[in-house]
Parts: C-alpha cells; structure tokens; sequence
C-alpha cells in the first residue's frame, strides 16, 4: 500500500475540460474525440495521442461495463493541464472496477479480461485509483505532455457545470473547457460526434462544425466565467446547444456575429435561437437548436 | 477505500488448462528450451497478443500486420518471462507487447507523419460521401458511410474532422469524376468561373473580403448570402461537399483574422 494521494495538490489544480456524459458504449467515443482535441492543442504526435486515447478508453469501458452493474449511470472525465504533463481524471458513482480474474475460471477468453488497469499502467506515466467516499472510483493517469504548460490555469472554477445541473434531460452530455484555445481544438469534434449520432448528413455535420468554430471563436470575450460551458442534448436529426455564462448582452452579438459582407453566420446556419437570463440577471445562456434539413 | 500505485497481478486461466499445467509448461520453456511447450503457450496466450493489438492500434493500421507486432511481442514476453519470480504472465507480457507495438509506430513514422491507414480512411471516406451524394440525391449521414464503407462510425467522424487537415486532399489531389475519369479539382474549378462570374462590382463586397480567393468568396456567398447547402455548392463548384467544407471552415478563419487584424 503507497502513500495517499497528495489532495492539496489537486485541490488546486484548475481542470481544463471537465466532460460529464452517461456510462453508454457511444460515448466512449465522444471521450475520445475530446481527448483527441487536447491532444491536437498540445501538438501531441501520433503516438502519444494513441497512448492517451488508449489507456482513457480502457478507463471508460471500465465506468460502462463495471461501475453501475448493467444500470445507467455517470461517467465524468476531467483533464488538467500540469507543467510537463496533463492529468485525466475518470470518475464514477458506481460499484467498483472490473473484477480481477478468479483462480478456477474456465475460458481461454478470459485471458483477455482484467486487462484495463495492466493497460492504463504501461500507457500512462503515473496511475493513482482510489474509491470516493460515499462510492464510485477515481482514476487519475498522467500522461508526458512537454508543452502542457500553455493550457495550465492560474484560477478558475472547479468541476460544477450549471449548466448540466438545470434540470436538462437525461442523456445530456455536459462539458466545461479552458482556455479559449482548447475550446477551438475540443469543441468542433465533440459536436461533430454529437451530430453524428443525432443521424446528421456529412453537409450539416459540416456546419455544426462552422457553428462550433464561430462559438469557440467569438466566446473568447463573451463568457463571464473562467470556463465556457456547454451542455448538448442529442435526439434522431436534433441537436440542442446550451452555452454560457455569458456577459449580459455578448449572447445578441454572438448570434449576429458575422463574418464582413455576410449574413450572420450563426443565424443562417441554426434554426433556432434563444437566449436567457440567468435567474439574478448577472448573465445569460444561449440555446441554439440545429436540425437536420434534408429529407 | 484504497490505493494502488502498483500493476495488479492478473491470474491466468484457461479452458484446456490449469494454473498447474500452464506453471508447468512456463518451466519446460525456459528450463528445458522445449519448443513445444512454447507453441502451447504462444497457442494458449494468442488470445492476449490479439486483444491488444485491437485494443492499442484500433484501425490505424491493417489489422493484420498488428497482430503480427503483437505476436513478435509476445514471443518477447516469453522469453523474458520467470515463472520462478511469481509474478503472472498476462501483467508481465502486457507492456512488452504494448512497448513493441509502440516500437514499430515509431519506426513507421508515426511520431512525424500522421499515420497511413488514417490518411487513407480518409480518402476512402470522402470518396464514399461523393459516390452516396450522387447516388441518392443526398449527402449522407455517418451511419450510412460507416455501412457502406464497413468502417466503425468512429473512423468516419476522425474522417470528417481530419479531411479539415491533410494536404494530401489539396487542389491537386486527383479524384475520380462522375463518370469514372480522373479529373483534378484544379481542372473542375476552372470551369466554373465561366458559369459564375466573380465580378469584384459586389458593393457588400468589403475591403477584408477582398483578401479571399475568389473561389473561397463564392462559396462563401452560396452559402451564407445564397442559402445553398453545401452539397447544392458542391454540385455547382464542380468539388467534394467535404471540399466545400474544409474551403468554408478555412476562408471564415481567414476572415476573423482579418477583421481582428483590421479592427
């Protein structure tokens, strides 16, 4: 048994992405397009993006097929950027991990089971795991990242989406990011896998991809807190954003941001807009609604 | 509660063996050098070498050639392996065979280059979008490509994000027209400046517009002036939807450039 995990460490630490999602099979994807974004951001190259992308699966799959015993339940992904490394954290609410192999098993395919944690321990240069008090288990990996330092955050809030917890529906899938830079690196993928699965076509994925673009470009000076939040609800050829904290007022010049000489771009490509105030009027969200147009 | 720091031992099973019968073969290898022993239990252990190589290489490479990496590594593990030192073959064997996977990444370029069989999804995944397009009048979703093309719909969204990147998709690019002939996009643009005049007369056709192609500034006005979809674009441009995305995305950065430059 090793020493605990130092908390006043993470205590402080300011985490970069925090994704909250249900422990479905599908969105082991949208982890991986997240992560493949962070990845792109710190000009990761092939194989240490893969190395990352591997170890946090076996993490994942870990949360989908273990944690809750076949019941639903969430799947939370935070990652932080550190001076050399970045530090992804994979958490649940659930029972426990996948169960180590007994001694009298019987099948030659079990050899391949209780394989995550080896995994997770040759990919990743540190692996802590530990239960949460009041259930669940954490996982914490580091992974090298030699320029991890251009995302790492001097302050901010920690892990507490507003915008998952206003009663959006089940299957929401929440995410937090900072800084800007890594809002124009995560968010069009993480879209482009959400519109996928909404049965968008290749043409209105592309402009979920433009949308997310214009977001993460004009949200640099529009968004009151440290993070940018956005929640994504996905039904069949239906996506519905909600972002903020926004200033009073940036929502109005987000929505009519437009490239010189054109329509807005983000009125001509979403088919609904909204936009509304928070409950002591300090700031405002804006929902935007795209659905798929041919039929 | 608990932590761990270190590996967890794994114990091994199996259908046509004991824990007995596998500690006996691990010392008959490495005591006796006893060829058989070690075919049991490279036989026994395939199993392993397969899970990881899908599991570490998902589709970047063909499959097959992974396996084969994997199966050199657990051959590795094999002969490094001491059954006398106690610990369990699987957690030994699991980072010599993902360490020589790693290995031949790196010896292919992968740490430079972004990895052939991604580069060539990509290719085949636009392709697909075309031929689907034309066929039926419409572009299709993710789903269908993944169908048609026998991809996981992961591969496809990497797809979609990565034709945003690769220069091997550049102007140059030959790419199969309609009718079978290889056209390049060079030659299929060119012919469209005759149905589309570009005329510089546009008064809303502002100073930091100006800094577009004008390709680019026609596409960008079908699409945000003209409310065209992208594959209506597409059909008249004479180039991929998926082209007419990647011109989208890069001329409205340009723009915002531009206009903070300007500002």
């Amino acid at each position: 048994m090793s020493d605990p995990v130092d908390r006043s460490r993470s205590m402080a630490e300011i985490p970069n992405l925090c994704l909250t999602l249900q422990n479905r099979p599908e969105n082991v994807l949208v982890v991986r397009q997240a992560l493949t974004g962070v990845a792109d951001s710190l000009a990761l190259n092939a194989i240490e993006t893969n190395d990352l992308n591997t170890a946090v699966t076996e993490a994942c799959n870990n949360v989908v097929l273990h944690a809750y015993g076949g019941e639903e339940g969430p799947l939370e992904v935070d990652i932080y950027a550190l001076a050399n490394a970045i530090a992804v954290v994979v958490r649940d609410d659930g029972e426990g991990m996948e169960p180590l192999p007994d001694e009298d098993g019987a099948a030659d395919s079990e050899i391949t089971s209780g394989l995550g944690l080896p995994v997770m321990h040759a990919l990743a240069s540190n692996v802590e795991i530990k239960g949460r008090a009041g259930g669940g288990t954490e996982v914490r990996m580091e992974f090298e990242a030699p320029n991890a330092s251009v995302l790492e955050l001097r302050d901010g809030k920690q892990r507490d989406s507003s915008i998952y917890q206003e009663g959006q529906p089940t299957g929401t899938v929440a995410l937090m990011l900072a800084p800007n830079a890594l809002v124009r690196s995560v968010l069009p993928r993480v879209l482009s896998a959400l519109a996928a699965r909404a049965y968008f076509s290749t043409d209105r994925i592309s402009d979920v991809q433009i949308v997310a673009d214009v977001l993460a470009a004009k949200s640099v000076d529009s968004i009151s807190g440290s993070h940018l939040e956005v929640g994504v609800t996905v039904a069949p050829r239906n996506l519905a954003l909600r972002l903020g904290p926004l200033h009073v007022g940036k929502g109005e010049s987000l929505l009519s941001a437009a490239a010189d000489g054109l329509a807005p771009v983000i009125e001509r490509l979403t088919d609904e807009r909204h936009r509304i105030a928070s409950t002591d009027g300090s700031t405002e969200t804006l929902e935007l609604r795209l659905i798929e147009r041919q039929h | 509660m608990s932590t761990m720091t270190a590996a967890p031992q794994l114990t091994l099973r199996s259908a046509s063996g004991t824990q007995e019968d596998l500690r006996e073969l691990f010392l008959s290898w490495q005591h006796d050098r006893d060829a058989r022993a070690r075919d049991a239990l490279v036989r026994r252990f395939m199993p392993l070498a397969r899970s990881l190589a899908r599991r570490y290489g998902r589709s970047s490479e063909p499959f097959e050639d992974l396996l084969q990496v994997a199966s050199l590594g657990l051959l590795k593990a094999l002969d490094r392996y001491d059954a006398d030192r106690g610990h369990s073959f699987a957690s030994f064997a699991v980072p010599t065979i993902l360490g020589e996977m790693r290995r031949y990444f790196r010896d292919s370029g992968w740490a430079i280059h972004v990895p052939r069989g991604a580069q060539e999804r990509a290719l085949k995944v636009r392709d697909a979008q075309e031929r689907l397009a034309n066929e039926r009048g419409r572009a299709p979703t993710v789903n269908q490509l993944a169908e048609y093309l026998e991809f996981d719909t992961e591969d496809v969204v990497d797809a979609l994000q990565a034709i945003q990147a690769y220069e091997t998709l550049s102007l140059d690019a030959p790419r199969p027209g309609v009718d079978g002939d290889v056209i390049s996009y060079g030659d299929s643009v060119g012919s469209d400046d005759e149905r589309y005049e570009l005329v510089e007369l546009d008064v809303t056709l502002t100073s930091v517009l100006r800094h577009i192609p004008p390709r680019e500034r026609l596409i960008l006005r079908m699409r945000f002036v003209d409310d065209l979809t992208q594959t209506e674009i597409a059909e008249r441009v004479g180039i991929s939807q998926m082209q007419v995305s990647r011109l989208l995305r890069r001329s409205l950065e340009q723009l915002r450039t531009l206009t903070q430059a300007a500002s």
